[in-house]
């Protein structure tokens, strides 16, 4: 009798070492992770808060919209602030998603398994939220449509020499391929919520949304190809995104921006963010519906690696600009840098160096990287650095450029902060709504790195079956 | 379309039953299983997806498009530029390669819709919901002479249930 040789260190995603010893079968596997679609009261007040920070937001922005843009903290020059920067740092927050599913999944890296799907999810609404900032920063949104680069009489002609009208063909381009990696994605899980689902109405919901997945080894094989290619293309764009973000600054000859480092700088920094927005989320998530043993403080500790190493890119960036500013010998820059860390906005620039780069290096201890508690409140300080970088790449640059009677300050009104208070209740809120209703974990590849229920069992046992971390419920049964 | 239908609970059964089936030549084999392993794929023996085709094919569509879209509308609107010139590949590229990976992704995704044969309307027959769940599934589709050969063929490697359907 043929039996087959069941290796765990080669199943058909990337696994890794990163294995799930408290998950014996995959009916655990659904039983569980189909459990965070019935909410917790934690998931009520959350949702309730972020409701209430939308509500916030909007009414600000409805007494921008009436009482005009003057009410926001513009003082020219400085005509671009906690807007803009708002909007950087979400499509920043954006890319993380991508890059975890994408570029991890072409590298093999198991930790990606369990935690791809919310920064998937988070990648969708984060670049929704961003897309709002334009649109509010014109001040008069029913003239939106103007961004969008078309033909017409108002000899508003399409500049394809802009990096704004990049922006809008690269952002719109990574809205909808990451929208549709997620739903993808989503396909054969969507089919497993609609076999369990008794209510008729919501299983004729999910009939549709899955699109008749039946699971055969056709759907199958076609669908790892697609997903397969998806990522290989999305990895190139996640990188694209944020160089031609970049673009926006380093395009301009303002001191501060005018610089080659500016791609790659942002492009680190957009992944560093989109780890410390992963950590915010999923931490809260394992704990709320009992997943400890799918997100594990294996999984964490990898993710942990990977907010150090670019922690430690962006610290790299950071120390190159002000070398290449002394370095360069050109006056103004020189003066812009000075006055960037210990003259007028050394403030912020001190709040972005120890959020970025001197707190993430905690995580060289491997005791912090398995601390969930503490990754959580990093996770906070490297949002709060993120956003700040942004407000000292966008603010100090304006209000000190080469002229000195250019030389301004600039302060953020209440109607700013309610604004970007807005963006946080709205990304929330749809990302709760979100986890209520799909599975937060994928369902299908969990399932590949389960071993698979066999007649002939085999003594082999994966190397590392017993290490794992002593909170696992259940673990050493 | 008529045939036998074998649910299995084990992974190595279901893969000996589909080897033999496959050796008797009792029908046509389709699997149900509830994620993808290389033991089914490899019993199965399919034919290569051509699915990257389609990224091939849409991803350089795209990318002409993007570059033909930017070079036409600099030329019919120009924004003249002194020492400048009107349609400039060079940040032209940045439209061929968003445009390249939009056209390429979609297609790539419309490729495996053709290819999986969805969206389907309805289910067919031959499907249970246990093979989302955790079960494996092989519906042979044989002519009805050949049906008893294949269901006792499917109970000989253990399958926990099977029935014909039609």
């Amino acid at each position: 009798m043929a039996t087959i040789a069941y290796e765990p260190k080669r199943p058909n995603i990337a696994s890794a070492n990163v294995q799930l010893p408290a998950v014996r079968d995959y009916e655990q596997v659904d039983n569980e992770i189909t459990a965070t679609l019935r909410p917790t009261k934690a998931w009520f007040a959350s949702l309730l808060l972020a409701m209430a920070f939308l509500a916030f937001g909007i009414a600000s922005w409805v007494y921008q919209i009436h009482q005009g843009l003057g009410v926001a903290g513009y003082n020219p020059p400085v005509m671009w602030g906690v807007y803009i920067i708002t909007f950087v740092f979400w499509v920043g927050i954006g890319h993380a998603g991508t890059l975890i599913s994408a570029i991890l999944y072409l590298f093999r890296a198991g930790f990606r398994t369990t935690i791809y799907r919310a920064a998937e999810a988070m990648t969708v609404f984060a670049v929704m939220t961003a897309g709002l900032f334009p649109i509010i920063h014109i001040g008069r949104p029913w003239k939106a449509f103007w961004l969008v680069p078309y033909p017409n009489w108002r000899l508003l002609w399409p500049q394809f020499k802009s990096p704004l009208v990049w922006d809008v063909f690269a952002i719109s381009t990574y809205l909808t391929i990451s929208t549709t990696f997620l739903f993808v994605g989503l396909i054969p899980d969507i089919a497993i919520l609609r076999d369990r689902e008794t209510n008729p109405t919501r299983k004729r919901i999910l009939s549709i949304l899955s699109f008749g997945w039946r699971n055969t080894e056709r759907e199958w094989r076609h669908f790892a190809r697609a997903y397969l290619f998806l990522a290989a293309v999305s990895t190139p764009l996640v990188l694209s995104v944020h160089s031609v973000v970049s673009f926006d600054f380093a395009m301009a000859l303002t001191p501060g921006w005018h610089t080659t480092i500016f791609p790659p700088y942002f492009v680190a920094g957009a992944i560093f963010s989109g780890i410390g927005m992963v950590f915010t989320i999923i931490i809260p998530i394992r704990s709320w519906f009992n997943l400890k043993h799918y997100v594990t403080l294996n999984h964490l500790d990898a993710a942990a690696k990977l907010a150090l190493f670019t922690s430690m890119v962006v610290g790299c960036a950071y120390i190159v600009e002000f070398f290449i500013a002394w370095y360069g010998g050109v006056a103004a820059e020189q003066d812009y840098f000075w006055n960037r860390v210990f003259g007028q906005w050394w403030w912020a620039a001190w709040i972005m160096l120890t959020c970025n780069m001197i707190l993430p290096l905690s995580l060289f201890s491997q005791k912090l990287r398995r601390n969930p508690a503490w990754l959580w409140i990093l996770s906070i300080f490297i949002n709060i650095g993120m956003w700040f970088e942004r407000f000292v790449i966008v603010v100090p640059s304006l209000s000190h450029e080469f002229e000195p009677w250019q030389w301004t300050t600039y302060a953020p009104t209440w109607v700013d902060y309610g604004i970007l208070l807005g963006s946080f209740g709205w990304f929330f809120m749809w990302f709760l709504l979100f986890i209520r209703q799909l599975p937060v974990i994928a369902l299908a590849e969990v399932k590949e790195i389960v071993p698979p229920r066999l007649k002939h069992a085999h003594a082999h046992t994966p190397a590392n079956a017993d290490d794992f971390e002593p909170e696992t419920p259940g673990a050493h049964n | 379309m008529r045939g036998v239908l074998g649910h299995f609970k084990e992974l190595d059964s279901a893969v000996e039953a589909i080897t033999e089936l496959r050796t008797a030549r009792l029908g046509d084999v389709t699997v149900f299983t509830p994620t993808p392993r290389h033991e089914l794929e490899h019993a199965v023996e399919p034919p290569r997806s051509p699915v990257r085709m389609y990224l091939l094919f849409g991803g350089l569509a795209g990318c002409m498009f993007g570059y033909w879209i930017a070079i036409w509308a600099s030329n019919y609107w120009p924004l003249v530029v002194g020492g400048k010139a009107i349609g400039s590949w060079i940040p032209y590229t940045i439209f061929g390669f968003e445009v390249f990976v939009l056209v390429g992704a979609l297609s790539t995704v419309f490729g495996m819709f053709i290819h999986a044969r969805i969206p389907r309307l309805t289910m067919l027959v031959g499907y249970d919901p246990r093979f989302s769940h955790g079960d494996y599934g092989i519906w042979v589709e044989c002519a009805p002479e050949k049906a008893g050969s294949a269901e006792a063929l499917l109970r000989k490697h253990g399958a926990v249930e099977v029935r014909g359907e039609r």
